[in-house]
This record gives structure tokens, sequence and C-alpha cells, in this order.
């Protein structure tokens, strides 16, 4: 295992109110795989990235759970060392490729001062690293894009550049969130393929973070659902996608435009997210549930095996199948 | 039968010295009444810039463009056939919606380019009410400012703001891009429903394959500034026909992306997949 996150629970304190943003959030990553973390806004999906890589924000706590990466708890480093898992252990790609890059710098030497920092080589070497980086996430003609700056370049090419950037040191785990949101569908394509074959390729884990179930199935292993800052149902991503056990699950599914019939209404989930301030005590989905039980209200279900004929993946619903 | 919209030879040229860039050129299509018709390219293949011409916001450099007979526009001037006639739906309600307006205020602005009488008539507490209720919102929101709503109630004021005025042609812009997937599905069956109950046309511009498929009638599929394809949605969805279509419709991210199960994949999907790998 090289990432377990166990029982996580990350409260924000803004004035008065604390905004209990995950909850009991158990997510393991092994080693070379590429797992999903998929769920709507608000769902805690970036939370939980952030976490990992101790970027939260001064008004965040963590009153419980811990994340063990490589054996160590991650919450218990101090800041250098943190500092020295970042980027070189752990790698980052987030959304908008434009802010992960220095506006004025050109891209060679971006890439350059990471590996020069990273690796202990001069700074030479490095350079050319970075150029054979830039080749490996197939950009054309590297030297001349690593003379450019990042303006100069389209968004499918920033992003291959943010993830050379990420791949540099290179890490044992990449978190990227929602790495291709901002790109058309062609790039989106081969920014995805491009990730797998790193994956395949050096080993590396992949934790993606998306909304979208479409990356998920093409890319995925695994994927974890993710609602209202809590772990809702994980498994393979064959499982959970087709054989979906989790009423939200079901119903993110059943919402998408992808299978419906045109002409016929889109199944919308009713109702909107809870109020992270104030949990409900039963379960989150409960007031949005088709099928909810009395219990629903009032006990918070935990994530248990659930069975389903053949095979079985996690859930946490009262009605999950069992055997 | 006449076409509400026929877009004919269109182009836009942007000049900037002796530099010339074609945002759209010889794009044809025309949009029948009652239809949805979808607009669908990446980033830059300038669907968008379509809308603007069509509602007014930019001048084609060539072609023409007729509503319902008449041209929209003589020489670089708009001429407003029938104010509120058409609307337009943005697709960053973040930004569309004027953060120092309350929601009443911004729902009633288009009226202001009606005729006094015509005001009037549509600008009425009962109109807005029912409006207000129909879009999914309440009469106590509308005393409220933009940003006490989330993304998905702000997109359903920016389509009661299009609806004010009756339109019979609404532009809808990637309404659903910003959104969350449980939300869009809110949008877009809200979308359907009122194209039922007013007769409305719509064209529908968006990067998202399967928003079209589900929304439209017919589609054009646009590349740098033209169009590849046009066709009903069908047809070009089980037989593209140009290649750039079809790179399109395999880089879609499906769900049956592996391997497909066979218990739990509809028809549909079925269908769907052979059509890919055809």
């Amino acid at each position: 295992m090289l990432l377990e996150i166990k029982e996580l629970t990350v409260e924000f304190t803004s004035m008065q109110d604390k905004i209990k943003a995950l909850k009991n959030v158990s997510i393991s990553i092994n080693q070379g795989e590429i797992v999903g973390i998929v769920g709507e806004s608000g769902s805690g999906k970036s939370v939980t990235a952030l976490t990992i890589l101790g970027l939260l924000e001064k008004n965040a706590s963590i009153p419980a759970g811990s994340i063990t990466y490589k054996g160590r708890n991650i919450l218990t480093l101090d800041k250098k060392e943190l500092q020295a898992l970042r980027g070189k252990e752990i790698g980052m790609v987030f959304q908008e490729p434009m802010t992960a890059l220095h506006p004025t710098m050109r891209i060679g030497d971006q890439l350059a001062e990471v590996i020069h920092r990273h690796r202990r080589i001069s700074y030479r070497e490095a350079y050319q690293q970075a150029v054979i980086s830039l080749a490996e996430v197939q950009i054309n003609d590297p030297e001349l894009v690593a003379r450019k700056y990042p303006f100069e370049l389209s968004g499918g090419m920033r992003q291959r550049v943010v993830i050379a950037l990420a791949m540099s040191a290179p890490p044992d785990l990449l978190i990227a969130d929602e790495p291709t949101t901002a790109l058309d569908v062609t790039i989106q394509h081969e920014i995805l393929k491009l990730m797998q074959d790193l994956a395949a390729k050096r080993g590396t884990s992949i934790m993606l973070i998306t909304h979208d179930l479409g990356v998920v199935a093409e890319v995925c292993q695994r994927v974890v659902v993710m609602y209202a800052g809590e772990v809702v149902e994980t498994g393979t991503t064959e499982e959970v996608l087709h054989r979906p056990n989790h009423p939200y699950t079901k119903a993110l599914i059943g919402a998408l435009p992808d299978l419906a019939v045109p002409g016929q209404a889109l199944s919308a989930i009713p109702g909107e997210s809870p109020d992270l301030r104030n949990r409900p005590r039963g379960c989150v989905f409960a007031s949005r549930c088709a099928d909810s039980l009395p219990i629903c209200v009032e006990e918070s279900p935990v994530l248990e095996q659930a069975y389903n004929g053949v095979h079985t993946h996690q859930v946490a619903c009262w009605r999950r199948e069992a055997e | 039968m006449n076409p509400l919209l026929q877009v004919a030879g269109i182009g836009k040229e942007y000049r900037k010295g002796s530099q010339s860039f074609h945002a759209v050129s010889g794009v044809d299509f025309s949009i029948a009444r009652g239809e949805t018709f979808g607009l669908i390219g990446e980033s830059g293949s300038g669907k968008s810039t379509i809308g603007k011409m069509i509602t007014g916001l930019e001048h084609p450099t060539s072609g023409s463009l007729l509503y319902d007979g008449t041209p929209l526009w003589t020489d670089n001037k708009f001429n407003r056939l029938k104010p509120g006639e058409m609307q337009i739906v943005f697709q960053d309600p973040q930004s569309s919606l004027d953060p120092r307006m309350r929601v009443q205020s911004i729902i009633m602005e288009p009226l202001q380019a009606l005729p006094a009488a015509e005001r009037k008539a549509k600008g009425t507490t009962e109109k807005l009410h029912a409006l207000i209720t129909r879009v999914g919102l309440k009469v106590e929101h509308l005393n409220r400012f933009p940003h006490e709503f989330s993304g998905g109630q702000r997109q359903r004021i920016a389509i009661a703001r299009a609806l004010i005025t009756d339109p019979a042609f609404v532009v809808l812009d990637e309404p659903t891009s910003a959104l969350d997937v449980s939300v869009q599905a809110h949008v877009l069956n809200l979308l359907q429903e009122l194209k039922r109950e007013r007769n409305l046309t719509y064209l529908f511009i968006s990067h998202n394959m399967s928003v079209i498929r589900y929304m439209c009638d017919r589609m054009a599929v646009m590349q740098k500034g033209r169009i590849v394809e046009t066709g009903t949605v069908a047809d070009i969805f089980n037989n593209p026909k140009d290649a750039y279509t079809q790179t399109l419709l395999s880089s879609l991210p499906s769900l049956h992306a592996k391997k497909v199960d066979n218990e739990c994949s509809t028809e549909q999907s079925l269908e769907k997949s052979a059509s890919k790998s055809s």
C-alpha cells in the first residue's frame, strides 16, 4: 500500500461556523494504481487532495484520522519534511495549467529549476533532463518548446508541461485534480492516455480527482464516490459504474445525458446537498434518496461490503445488497 | 416550410492591421420553427461567434442571416425586428448576472427594450411570480442578490430573464457547462419543458456531445470556423461521415469505455458502442 487514508475528518472554522468538509474518509492507493475520486462540488474531493499535500488553509483542523504514505503518517510531519515530500515524492497537477506555471519564465527553465533542486545535479544537466521530460509527455520539438513562455502554448500543451513538471522528480504518487476539465475532449483524451502510459511505464500511482464519470471509466482501475464529504461507495471501476449499489451513485449515473433517451426527462436528483455546517444525524443522502428507510435519518451507515450476485465492493448504505 | 432562421454563407473576420483571422467562414444552416438545433465544436471553433452574430452582439463580415424571412443585419447595423423576440442564455451564470442587482430587476431588465404597452403587459407581478416559480425558484427569491444562489439557481434566474419577453427563439450558449451533473439534469429538463410549453426554438451551443445528442433534433459540427458536417443527431452519431466528427465521437469518454457488461447494458448503450466501433 503506497497511500492509506484512514477515517479522516477535516473541519473548517469560519466565523462561528464549523464546517465538516470530510467525515470518516478512508481511501487507499496501491503502487502503480490509478484511483478515481469522483463527486460533485462540495463532495470533499479537492479537500482530500489538499490534506494529503499539507496545503490546507490555516482555518482547517484535522480532529481525527491518519494519512500513511510509505509507512509514515503525513499528518505528523513538520513543514520541512512536508516540503521534501511535495513535488519530489508526491507530484500534483491542477485544473488550470496557466496558474500552475510561472508566467514570465521560459518552460525549460521552470522544469530545470525543479529537477536541479530535487535531483542534485548541475543546472546544465537539469536543463537537458527538462528537454527529455518534455519529449516524454509527447511534445514534438521539445527544444523549441523549452525556450517558450507559457502564454505561447495552447491549453493542452500547457497541461502537458505541468504533467512533465509534476513527473520530473519523478514522484511515486501523482495527485491530479480535474486535470482535463479545462481542455477540449480530443485533447482530454490525449492527456488521459499520457497519464495512463506514465503510470504503466514508471509504476507511478495516480489519484485522479474528477467530476466526470466518463473519465473514470476510461482510465481508473478503482473508484471512490464521494458525497458531502463522505465516501459512499468504492470498488473497481467496472463494479461501481456497472453495478452501482449506493442510491447516490445510481442517481449520478442516471442524471447523465449519455445514456438518456432524447425526449424523455433525465432522472434528476431532487433537493440539494446537505448544509455541511449542520450535518444530518443519519445518512447524508437520506433527504434526497428515493428509497430511504426510517433508520436512514437516525443513524449514519458505515462503509461495508456489498454483495450483488458475483462481485463485491464497499457501500455506505442501509439498503446495501448483502449476502 | 420556411425556416425560422436561415444562415447563409456567413463569415466573421477579425482584422488587426495587416493581419486577419477568420473566426467563422462560409457557414450555412437553417433552423425550423420548434426545432432544437445543436452547434458543437471545440474551443475556438467559432460556435459562440455564430450565436453572437444571431443575437446582434457581433456583426458578420460576409453572408446573410434571415430571421423569419427578414435580414437581421444591414451592413453593420442590427435590425431589431421585434424587441424581445430573440434571447440568449450564457454559460457562466456567475458573470452574466449583475452582482449589484436584485433578482427581480435582473429578470425584468430585458423588458426595458419593449414598447411601453407591451412592457406593462408582460411585466405584471402576476407574470413575474408565475415565471419565477416556473423556473423552480420561489417568489421570496426575487428580493435577493445573485451571490446568494448556487450555480444551478443562478442559471434558472438567467433562464427566467431570457423568457420574460416571451421570445420565440433562444440561443443557449453552453447553458450547463459550468454546472454539476445532477444540477445539469434539472436545467436540461427545465429547458425541454419550457420549449414544449412555449413553442420555443433553440440554438443549442455546446462542446458536450452527450448533451447535444440528448437535447437536439439536428446539429452541425464545427471545426476552425467551418461546418464540417450537418445532419440529424441520430445520423451524425450513428454514422459520422467526416473524419473530425469521428475523432470527436471517439474522444468522448463514455461510461462504457471499458468492457461493456451484458447484464446491465441497455439497448442504447449497445447501439452506441456498436456505432463507435464501426
